[in-house]
């Protein structure tokens, strides 16, 4: 017993040494820097100085504003188009593995390629959107330099680049649903919205779960797709600032690593309420 | 009305798109009240039969008359159909009241909740799973997953029920008593079954009738016991019966059978027991293990390979002309391995078939 023991932590040493260095301890250090202020090499303790800068400052208060809201909109509308386009392709379409494919391709493209073609998609003089949109004479707003719609158009390039790992994983799941399921309710004349109703989403809420769980925390930890939408910025005039833009503006830009670790822990909290809620929610609708 | 002819099948094929043959000109019929067990190694067609019957698959020709209608081109919900899949197909996150309700409550003849919890209560007292309403499948033993599934075939008061191997997925022992609370339930509600096993055991002991498929062709439909005693050809004799049937290559010239090592003579025969005139050539001689017994002096003289102890009786097994066989005896018997022994074959119980497996005798 006691020499199994020793064994087993000797086959758990890598694991434990990597996930305190490179885990724990950041986290440790990111929240006794909160608690500090000046450069990194010359830090000095200054109590709650920095999370009453932080609370004071609009510009924090903006950011996690934007934060909230582009998580609360995106993550929901992408999880609906998704489970609507998998079901699509799961019950109607023919060469499912051929479009799977597709849907798949911005998953296993940067996030920064995706966003400079987005630029010239949303581009408010020669962009395809608004040629399309000024087509069906729909009003044409400009996507990346009015600061009102900088918001509107991460949110909706957010939606755009979760489909893909959205999907895939939903086909898996509807491929895991038993045929017969669907036969039964054939033999009893089950519509097709009963169908969808009382078995297929029944069957993915394990995985809805899942994937509500991995897209909020991907939403809350949102900065790739606004930089390079905004190309470097965060919006015309930081209009679409975000948590994580804010805090890797205040470490590197400005150069106070304590205001970014004070921002770092809000978000953290933020982001394990929400997910906390989540589970309970998911936990109730499951029944499980 | 038609009662002995409830369901009717006639001429049915079907071919797959692949060309694959599946059922090559079937036809039966099953009298109302009756369960009646489709027998048949796997890839004989007997699953795809029910499944043309439930209205999953499409005959390439033929009919399906239920009740003197046809209903080969009614949609599955309009034929009134139960249906016990193989592995019940029971919605796991329903409960086990939810899962039997369901038939009532989707579709255009949907009814309201509480008239369809009646009915659905009324069914799973009929099946005993009452105090299981609130759980759900995943909770519940093989058997009263069974019980569910059959409530729930049963929920809309089909006329007929169809079942695709509803034991294959317990074990022995429950098994057996499965499917004798099947045959009385099924009983009991008065309803036609048609029930696909590839047991024969099962379908002998739970049967009104029987009917043996091989390669898409029926090969004996009758009693349970005509299988056994009166089998149609030489697949039924070798199908059916446990041990398996004794077979003998044999050569039929001017009134003599002869064997490897015996000679019979055709007049010892029972002249009534003649399906057709016998004429020279090869022939395979079959008979029970039951009806080749040791004797003083017989036809076959062999040394025993081994003794095998099935409950109150044995099997002595020996080769002979290089295939093995089975003589059933009594426990006592005090025959060892090793022993040469006589074995005498009871000639009013012997089969002749003909090489392409007709029966002569």
């Amino acid at each position: 017993m006691r020499s199994n023991q020793k064994k087993a932590w000797l086959f758990l040493a890598p694991t434990i040494i990597f996930v305190t260095f490179f885990s724990i301890y950041p986290i440790l250090r990111a929240f006794v820097m909160s608690f500090q202020s000046g450069p990194l090499i010359n830090l000095n303790w200054t109590g709650f100085s920095n999370y009453q800068y932080i609370f004071s400052d609009p510009e924090f208060w903006r950011a996690i504003r934007n934060t909230i809201l582009y998580a609360l909109i995106s993550v929901p509308v992408a999880l609906a188009i998704s489970i609507m386009l998998a079901w699509f392709i799961f019950s109607k379409v023919k060469h499912k593995s051929f479009f799977e494919t597709t849907f798949f391709m911005p998953y296993v493209t940067s996030t920064i390629a995706i966003g400079i073609v987005f630029r010239y998609i949303f581009n408010g003089e020669y962009g395809m959107l608004n040629f399309l949109l000024r087509a069906l004479h729909l009003p044409a707003p400009n996507w990346i330099d009015d600061p009102s719609m900088s918001l509107t158009t991460i949110i909706i390039f957010g939606v755009w680049t979760s489909l893909a790992f959205n999907i895939v994983i939903l086909m898996g799941a509807l491929r895991n649903i038993d045929p017969n399921y669907y036969t039964i309710a054939d033999m009893y004349g089950a519509t097709g919205t009963e169908r969808f109703w009382r078995i297929t989403m029944p069957q993915l809420v394990p995985t809805i779960a899942f994937l509500l769980t991995m897209n909020i925390i991907a939403a809350f930890k949102i900065y790739t797709s606004v930089y390079a939408l905004f190309n470097g910025q965060a919006g015309v005039g930081n209009s679409a600032t975000t948590a994580v833009f804010y805090i890797y503006n205040k470490f590197q830009i400005v150069g106070t690593p304590g205001v970014a670790m004070a921002a770092t822990v809000i978000l953290f909290l933020i982001i394990m309420f929400v997910t906390f809620l989540q589970r309970k929610m998911m936990k109730k609708i499951g029944g499980r | 009305m038609n009662d002995d002819k409830f369901v009717e099948v006639k001429n049915l094929k079907k071919v797959y798109d692949n060309g694959h043959e599946a059922i090559k000109d079937v036809s039966f019929s099953v009298k109302k009240g009756d369960l009646v067990c489709l027998l048949g190694p796997s890839g004989c067609g007997k699953t795809t039969i029910l499944n043309m019957l439930a209205g999953l698959l499409n005959p390439t020709s033929g009919d399906i008359l239920f009740d003197s209608k046809s209903v080969v081109n009614v949609a599955p919900k309009d034929r009134q159909i139960g249906y016990v899949f193989q592995n019940y197909a029971l919605y796991p996150h329903m409960t086990v009241l939810q899962n039997v309700m369901f038939p009532l409550t989707v579709g255009k003849q949907k009814m309201p909740k509480d008239k369809a919890k009646e009915i659905a209560e009324k069914y799973m007292e009929t099946t005993q799973i009452t105090e299981l309403a609130d759980q759900k499948p995943g909770n519940l033993s093989g058997g009263q997953q069974q019980r569910v599934a059959i409530a729930r075939a049963l929920v809309q008061q089909p006329k007929i029920l169809l079942m695709d191997e509803p034991l294959s997925n317990l074990d022995a022992r429950l098994r057996l008593k499965i499917r004798e609370e099947i045959r009385n339930l099924v009983k009991k509600v008065g309803i036609t079954t048609l029930f696909v096993t590839h047991d024969q055991e099962e379908a002998l002991s739970i049967g009104d009738k029987i009917i043996l498929f091989n390669n898409g062709v029926i090969q004996q439909d009758d009693m349970g016991q005509n299988f056994y005693l009166e089998p149609n050809n030489y697949f039924v004799a070798n199908f059916v019966g446990n041990p398996v049937i004794d077979n003998f290559k044999v050569n039929v010239k001017d009134g003599k059978i002869t064997g490897s090592d015996f000679e019979i003579n055709v007049d010892d025969l029972d002249k009534s027991r003649f399906k057709r005139d016998l004429t020279n050539g090869e022939y395979t001689l079959s008979v029970r293990p039951e009806n080749i017994l040791p004797a003083e002096t017989g036809h076959v003289s062999a040394k025993i390979d081994d003794v095998e102890l099935i409950g109150r009786e044995r099997i002595l097994k020996f080769t002979h002309d290089g295939v093995q066989a089975r003589s059933l005896v009594d426990l006592e018997t005090p025959i060892k391995r090793g022993d040469n022994v006589n074995l005498k074959m009871r000639l009013d119980r012997v089969f002749l078939f003909t090489k392409e497996g007709e029966r002569v005798y």
